[in-house]
């Protein structure tokens, strides 16, 4: 059974799970809460809209301290990899073909990188429009 | 037996979102995938919206006023509760991975809940 369960033994990967996988998950879970954590602060309590959100202007300013892009980038990296790794391990729950996987695997990989490049370009797109 | 088992199966899935009948586990189980799913789903949605910021202070401006209806807001706030119960609850998930608390894993979970849903009070009233 899955490792969300509450069994009275410690889990692991799953069956067709890597273990490499599942520990990049598992690494990258309590990175996420932290930077998450500290993302939703920064955009929710900082911003000048009434409920806290940032406008164009509170997020170029931010941007222009160049720590903020780079962690930015690290979170982005850290969550898209976190979550289709994860989507994938809900996937092997439903037990697919071998072939499925691995056309699985193929489109999130895809996915993945596409989001990540999308997502470094619009970072320093962001951080340009201050200077 | 196990041949059945291993079938592809979308009943699975669907049992996931099925209240009746279930224990601490199972809810433990059926939260962790299905605010997995959501975040998984917003994060592209987001990720698509911030495309706004590369067009200039009138799209993304403009944009912003939508989030100051009641139900985008309930909707924003559905996201950041669901990250904060997806993230406490993998960290309970993990630290029985490695040994840790295994045999009190229900305590675990509630006390983890518990930390979830104040929170989760923090950011509503700082979001209304």
């Amino acid at each position: 059974m899955s490792q969300s369960t509450l069994s009275s033994s410690a889990s692991g990967p799953r069956p067709g799970e890597n273990t490499w996988i599942w520990l990049i998950k598992i690494a990258t879970g309590p990175l996420l809460v932290i930077v998450l954590l500290l993302h939703f602060i920064a955009n929710h309590y900082f911003g000048s809209m009434s409920s806290g959100l940032m406008t164009y202007e509170d997020v170029i300013k931010y941007f222009q301290n160049p720590i903020i892009p780079a962690i930015e980038i690290l979170f982005l990296i850290t969550v898209v990899t976190h979550s289709l790794i994860g989507l994938r391990g809900i996937i092997l729950d439903m037990n697919p073909s071998r072939n499925t996987l691995k056309i699985v695997t193929w489109l999130l990989t895809i996915l993945g990188v596409s989001s990540v490049v999308y997502g470094i370009w619009l970072a320093l797109t962001i951080a340009s429009k201050g200077s | 037996m196990n041949n059945t088992r291993n079938q592809p199966s979308a009943r699975k899935f669907w049992s996931w979102f099925m209240p009746v009948g279930r224990q601490a586990g199972s809810w433990a189980f059926a939260l962790n995938r299905i605010t997995a799913i959501g975040l998984t789903f917003y994060l592209f949605l987001h990720l698509g919206v911030l495309s706004l910021l590369a067009q200039g202070p009138g799209a993304y401006d403009d944009f912003l006023v939508l989030t100051e209806n009641p139900f985008i807001k309930l909707g924003e706030l559905a996201v950041v509760a669901a990250a904060i119960l997806h993230g406490l609850n993998g960290i309970r998930i993990i630290l029985t991975s490695f040994g840790v608390g295994v045999t009190r894993q229900k305590q675990l979970f509630y006390g983890f809940m518990l930390i979830s849903v104040l929170v989760i009070l923090i950011f509503t009233a700082r979001m209304y």
